[in-house]
């Protein structure tokens, strides 16, 4: 065979990615990762447009008010998930890597549109990973809008993925066992390791971090960006009334407007001489770490009759901020009608402290934790 | 026929996808700055291709130097220290504490990084003992059981109960 220069045989050898007849179970390496990841990007993806929907209902749709920690599971999922990803794709690219250096470049047209298609692969999953890491530490060294740049290039990695799988998919297919003695070749030590420390590793990933969501779990949530417990009232917090630039007001009333039988202004006395309800239910955060709370406070339904709402009327819940992207959030009628939606006035059995929205906040179930509006002022209702 | 057709499928929802993402990147182009952004998105590929992966083959090429035994356990150990390392450095830096806000990155990060650490290191030093005590014993055991099956079985044959050098 003629000898090419081949700077992809010099990376193998060093890496110790194969020797002389490890080729093939290289493949088989990478295609077994390959189906891992398939599947973390597709329940990553699903989750990820859940919560997209979730906060930017389209017209036609409507969520349910149940289960109640459906957002909580779908999110955890979505970030835990991804975290424990990052292992999972490096070792994947660290299998693939000889092959970016394959001798010559490009072979056909053909193979030169496939290469460049590795290229989105490539760097739109690592750039998912990375921007959804620093994210949920709160750390913003990157131009762009985080949501909105996160969300676009989902679909840019996907639609490479999608098209991957269909040129890699005859190699997926070998991978199911064949009949012992037609060439079945046994998985050698090293790649049933390799396999196994990747495991391992998305494993330690998972089982450091995912206390900070699935609270049985919460002593190991060693090197997780939040811990349910700790914060003001045992619970966490995302925006302090000092960030809000909100203050207590003595002179507050909850007014209730727009398209109703009679408008309301209900001091905080009044709010608190309605039927008093308690439930348990968690705030579930789009960053993914979520911590179940006991409120009391008012039916959000209770208050909508006495103001004579429509039973299909949409709910604008306006908090005193006075800016910011979530000062305001819409409840849609299975949500408002659901007996565990509260108007809450206390949490874990005290006044809501200001920074969990004092005097009167939000409380729903499956409800993104950014969408639990706080300091609320006033409701306004469109539609019957 | 039926494998080129939905070959073309899938290649039609992936071009469709990957141009709903650009579309909407630059739609909304005033959130996600498309220039700062492809920095970012090709800046991630070239730092993973030319510093992060050659990092990682120099590693290899040190700990290929170890005696045999040793090295699986030290790259495993290596390979999940990596790995929580890197989850974790962007809390172990906490640069997104923000003062009078105690419930966001509120636990000790380098702290029980190193604790995760020394924990990983601690059983890859069980397994690098176990490894070598068990080396020491083996000569003895391997000249009774001495594997004549085909070479290309031979690799395998010790975690394989059904090869017939047994």
């Amino acid at each position: 065979m003629l000898r090419r220069p081949d700077p992809a045989r010099l990376i193998t050898a060093i890496g110790r990615f194969s020797s002389r007849e490890r080729d093939e179970r290289d493949e088989r390496t990478a295609a077994w990762l390959g189906v891992a990841l398939g599947v973390s990007f597709t329940v990553a993806f699903t989750t990820g447009l859940i919560s997209h929907f979730m906060q930017h209902p389209p017209g036609w749709a409507v969520w349910p008010s149940r289960p109640a920690g459906l957002y909580r599971l779908t999110q955890g999922v979505h970030v835990i998930g991804g975290l424990a990803t990052i292992p999972l794709l490096l070792a994947k690219l660290w299998t693939v890597y000889p092959r970016l250096w394959r001798w010559p470049p490009v072979r056909s047209a053909g193979h030169a549109l496939e290469r460049a298609l590795v290229f989105p692969l490539v760097g739109g999953a690592l750039f998912q990973l990375v921007t959804g890491l620093f994210n949920i530490a709160y750390f913003y060294p990157f131009p762009f809008f985080f949501t909105t740049a996160h969300y676009w290039t989902a679909y840019i990695v996907y639609g490479a993925l999608v098209v991957h799988v269909a040129n890699e998919w005859a190699k997926v297919r070998g991978l199911r066992p064949r009949r012992a003695g037609a060439g079945a070749r046994p998985a050698g030590p090293s790649r049933r390791g390799f396999l196994a420390t990747v495991a391992g590793a998305c494993g330690l990933v998972g089982l450091t971090t995912v206390g900070e969501t699935f609270t049985p779990l919460g002593g190991l949530a060693l090197l997780a960006p939040r811990r349910p417990g700790v914060g003001p009232q045992r619970l966490p917090v995302n925006k302090t009334a000092a960030a809000a630039g909100v203050r207590p007001d003595p002179a507050w009333r909850l007014a209730v407007t727009g398209d109703v039988a009679r408008e309301l202004s209900l001091p905080l006395a009044d709010l608190r001489a309605m039927p008093r309800h308690v439930v348990r239910l968690p705030i579930a955060c789009v960053e993914g770490w979520s911590a179940e709370a006991t409120w009391a406070g008012v039916r959000l339904r209770d208050v909508l009759h006495a103001a004579g709402a429509g039973a299909g009327a949409r709910v604008r819940v306006e908090s005193l901020e006075a800016g910011g992207r979530y000062r305001a959030s819409e409840v849609d009628p299975p949500h408002w009608h659901d007996g565990l939606t509260l108007l809450a006035l206390d949490l874990n059995g005290e006044p809501l402290s200001p920074d969990h929205g004092y005097p009167c906040r939000l409380i729903a179930p499956d409800r993104p934790g950014v969408l639990q509006t706080k300091w609320i002022a006033r409701l306004v209702v469109r539609g019957s | 026929m039926r494998v080129l057709r939905g070959r073309l499928v899938a290649y039609g929802l992936g071009a469709a996808l990957i141009g709903v993402g650009g579309a909407g990147l630059l739609r909304d182009a005033a959130e996600t700055d498309p220039a700062g952004w492809l920095v970012w998105f090709a800046g991630a590929a070239l730092v993973h291709d030319l510093l992060l992966v050659p990092a990682v083959l120099g590693v290899a090429l040190l700990t290929g130097r170890l005696p045999a035994p040793y090295r699986g356990p030290v790259r495993v150990s290596l390979v999940l220290a990596a790995s929580v390392s890197a989850v974790a450095l962007p809390m172990v830096l906490g640069l997104g504490r923000r003062a009078g806000d105690s419930s966001r990155l509120p636990q000790a990060y380098g702290a029980h990084l190193a604790v995760v650490l020394g924990l990983i290191g601690l059983a890859g030093a069980v397994a690098v003992t176990v490894r070598a005590t068990a080396r020491r014993r083996r000569p003895a055991r391997t000249a009774r059981t001495r594997c004549r099956c085909p070479g290309r079985w031979r690799r395998a044959c010790r975690s394989r109960p059904s090869c017939r050098c047994r």
